[in-house]
């Protein structure tokens, strides 16, 4: 008996489906068993009567999304669920996204390792809203028994129909697609980048989030180039401000992920803004720790030498060549698809290695324990070497304006990040140029005299202080950060933006990374004093460290829904409030002015 | 010019487009209510008005009332002086479409204590606000500013029990604005059934 028992368990076992009139649900698996440690995908198979339909994640104008709530034995893992692309329903001016007639809900059930081998009840609730022009919102108990086995094999009635499903379900986009997002009065742009060959027709996009794209109005497909844009207009009413399209962009059999960051300062910005700012920016990059010192030797060692105009224009092409190779560099690691900013050549540990090598050389240099002969070249190749030398020694470091420039520039791309990089470069060698070309400027330089070499020497202290500082860079990227974090801060996530500000709680978050100055420079300044964290107490501020040390693809979608593209970035939430962008120099009477403003 | 601009754009816009908007004033209208009478929203300046869309058809919009959440909400701020005005847009014509009639019937059955309740036949007032679901409720202040719009509560997927627990947003838009602080949360994504436009 026993054994006849065993023997009946050992076959899967889906109970019978639960009707009511307008619709069937049932609990399918995928495999004819489980396998301790290893997924396997269980379906909800939810079926209505012809004319009613039940509904996707976002319903659209009303209805309501389908939901699974597994009651799994212990150690089980149910993932979220896999939609299929839904249709559009259209009803009357309203639009609604679901299903017609059968679809099946995918979930991904991993069994714990250690589980034994014996037959497995995996139950759920099922609830769901049926309509046609009624709705009837229904729920069932399911559950599907399935035996543990070390090996499972393909359960021939629903594998079928579960993989012709999973391939229904948007997939990331495959290399050569690109979605962009752009701000738009009363809406938002998508742009979309196609391989070659592939053209564009009939193709819309499905918003994850309810109240933020309106379900029901026309998105027109236009075709720009090689690529298309889509245009969204925003929800009538919308529930929250509009900072990333997420969502599946759907094409013919084919539907895609979506997840484009809103670029909204950037239109704000504007080029002609962004240039002003690249090239302040630039200016203000001399004034740098680690710019200020190696450039001073320069200009006080061709302070005795003639004034030639050629000096300047090679020291401005070494710098502007170096500037375009690195904007070229960023670019075009973005179009192969790289999350990235400014401060991407930092997030790399054999670059920080590479540079804290060589701002020590520069450190021994200014000692006097040796003579760099390549720095200190005087003939053309000298100039232009000083350039390329002043834009080595500055890329560690981020002035003033440049954090809203270079985010244009990044989210731009094309000729105009190209043109604010060049005004970048611009702005940075000017001052240099001058002193190189400009007798009269020079009167205003000190007489060479025995001082140069104390002064050297002084100037070597900035030095060292940046080859320690890359060497603490070094080891947070290599070993754990944990040194960035104490108790106040928690990790930032979107959801626990989300979370918090849901909750009625302020939120302040801290975008930084190791190899960022200013960052380190706000933080001992304002963000670590007492009397700061004293009063975000008093407030409930919660406080939230987005740490960009190592590279982190969220991290830099966020940035860039700012408008940014490189740290730091401080942003307050209030609820039900825009967030507010603070500027990259931080005081404590801006934080309280956003906080209580 | 600039009015006949205006109309112009409205007459090109979609009907969305130019509906209702949390923070602007409510656009004014006039509907019967079950005995026939008008009634005007701008009538109702200098005091509170909540609109909220109903059809008995809905089964969320009878979760709402067999609960007795609706009514006891309609009491409660018909106590504070709140004009309380439930709004049937289902067409004139479409299969759940009540009367006048039948509509008083049902109100009356369920215990509820609105202000009035108006039949919208030709969901002209619907389409103003831009009404998606039944339930889908309003605040207006009494400037005739619109501050709140969406759903009655957070408890999308409530049964009728938890119902009571939810959080009430029309409530709390209404304390807050009372008592003179800015609306939290002003606008959130309404759930239901159609309306049946």
């Amino acid at each position: 008996m026993r054994f006849l028992l065993l023997f009946l368990f050992s076959v899967s076992v889906a109970a019978a489906p639960v009707k009511t009139p307008q619709a069937e649900a049932e609990l399918v698996a995928e495999t004819t068993a489980l396998v301790p440690g290893e997924p396997t995908t269980v379906a909800l198979r939810l079926k209505a009567i012809p004319g009613w339909h039940t509904y996707w994640r976002n319903p659209g104008d009303s209805g309501e999304p389908t939901r699974i709530e597994w009651q799994l034995p212990a150690g089980f893992a149910a993932g979220d669920i896999e939609w299929p692309v839904p249709e559009r329903i259209a009803v009357g001016p309203l639009m609604n996204f679901g299903y017609h007639g059968e679809v099946l809900l995918l979930t991904r059930v991993v069994a714990p390792r250690d589980v034994d081998l014996k037959p497995v009840v995996l139950k759920a609730r099922a609830h769901w809203l049926v309509c046609e022009v009624q709705c009837i919102p229904e729920s069932a108990d399911l559950s599907v028994t399935l035996p543990v086995a070390r090996t499972a094999a393909a359960d021939p009635a629903w594998a079928p129909t579960i993989a012709a499903t999973r391939a229904r379900i948007p997939a990331a986009a495959p290399a050569g697609w690109r979605f962009d997002a752009r701000e738009e009065e009363g809406g938002a742009t998508l742009a979309i980048t196609v391989p070659q060959g592939v053209a564009l027709k009939d193709a819309f996009f499905l918003p994850f989030a309810e109240g933020k794209i309106e379900p029901a109005a026309q998105q027109t497909l236009t075709r720009k180039g090689s690529d298309y844009r889509l245009s969204l207009r925003a929800a009538a009413q919308p529930v929250g401000p509009l900072s990333s399209l997420d969502g599946i962009l759907v094409h013919q059999d084919r539907a895609f992920q979506v997840n484009a960051p809103l670029s909204a300062r950037f239109a704000d910005l504007g080029l002609a803004v962004a240039l002003a700012f690249a090239f302040a920016g630039g200016l203000l990059l001399n004034l740098m720790p680690c710019v200020l010192p190696v450039l001073s030797i320069k200009v006080l060692g061709f302070a005795q030498g003639h004034a030639r105009l050629r000096d300047a224009w090679l020291y401005v092409a070494g710098v502007l060549v170096s500037f375009w190779l690195l904007a070229g560099l960023l670019v075009g690691l973005r179009a192969l698809g790289q999350q990235l900013g400014w401060g991407f050549q930092l997030q790399s540990p054999i670059a920080v290695a590479v540079l804290a090598a060589f701002f020590l050389l520069l450190a021994l240099n200014l000692s006097g324990v040796f003579e760099l002969r390549l720095s200190m070249a005087g003939g053309s190749s000298g100039h232009f070497l000083s350039g390329v030398l002043a834009v080595v020694v500055a890329s560690p470091c981020t002035a003033p304006f440049m954090g809203a420039a270079l985010g244009y520039a990044v989210l731009e791309s094309g000729w105009r990040a190209f043109a604010v990089f060049t005004a970048l470069g611009l702005g940075m060698a000017l001052p240099y140029a001058v002193l190189a070309s400009a007798p009269a400027a020079r009167r205003w330089l000190p007489r060479p005299g025995p001082w140069m070499p104390r002064l050297k020497q002084w100037l070597a202290v900035p030095l060292y202080a940046t080859v320690l500082w890359l060497g603490w860079v070094l080891v947070q990227q290599v070993g754990s950060p944990a040194a960035l974090h104490d108790d106040a801060w928690q990790p930032w996530s979107e959801q626990r933006i989300v979370e918090l500000s849901g909750a009625g709680r302020p939120v302040f978050v801290d975008f930084t990374a190791a190899w960022c100055v200013t960052c380190q420079v706000n933080e001992r300044v304002v963000l670590g004093r007492a009397d700061m964290k004293d009063a975000f107490r008093q407030r409930n501020v919660a406080l939230l460290r987005a740490d960009w040390t190592k590279r982190d693809p969220k991290i830099a979608r966020a940035l860039a829904a700012l408008g940014r593209s490189g740290v730091p970035v401080y942003v307050v939430y209030r609820p039900g409030q825009a967030p507010v962008v603070l500027p990259e120099i931080l005081t404590r009477e801006r934080v309280l002015a956003a906080l209580d403003g | 010019m600039k009015s006949l601009v205006l109309a112009l754009s409205f007459a090109l816009a979609a009907p969305a487009a130019w509906a209702a908007k949390v923070g602007q004033a409510a656009p004014d209208f006039t509907a019967p209510d079950v005995q026939g009478k008008p009634v005007k929203l701008s009538e109702q300046r200098g005091k509170f008005v909540v609109l909220e869309w109903t059809n008995p058809e809905c089964p969320y919009v009878r979760r709402h009332y067999d609960s007795g959440n609706m009514q006891s909400l309609q009491k409660e701020m018909g106590g504070k002086d709140v004009v309380w005005l439930t709004v049937n847009s289902t067409r004139e014509g479409h299969g759940e479409f009540k009367s006048p009639q039948e509509m008083a019937k049902w109100m009356s059955q369920q215990g509820a204590a609105p202000k009035a309740t108006l039949i919208d036949k030709d969901s002209k007032v619907g389409k103003m606000y831009d009404a998606r679901t039944t339930p889908h409720m309003y605040v207006i202040d009494p400037q005739g500013k619109l501050i709140y719009a969406g759903a009655i509560d957070d408890k999308r997927w409530a049964s009728t029990e938890q119902t009571k627990t939810a959080k009430n947003h029309v409530r709390a838009a209404l304390g807050e604005a009372m008592a003179g602080k800015p609306v939290s949360v002003a606008a959130t994504s309404p759930y239901g059934c159609t309306v049946k436009y």
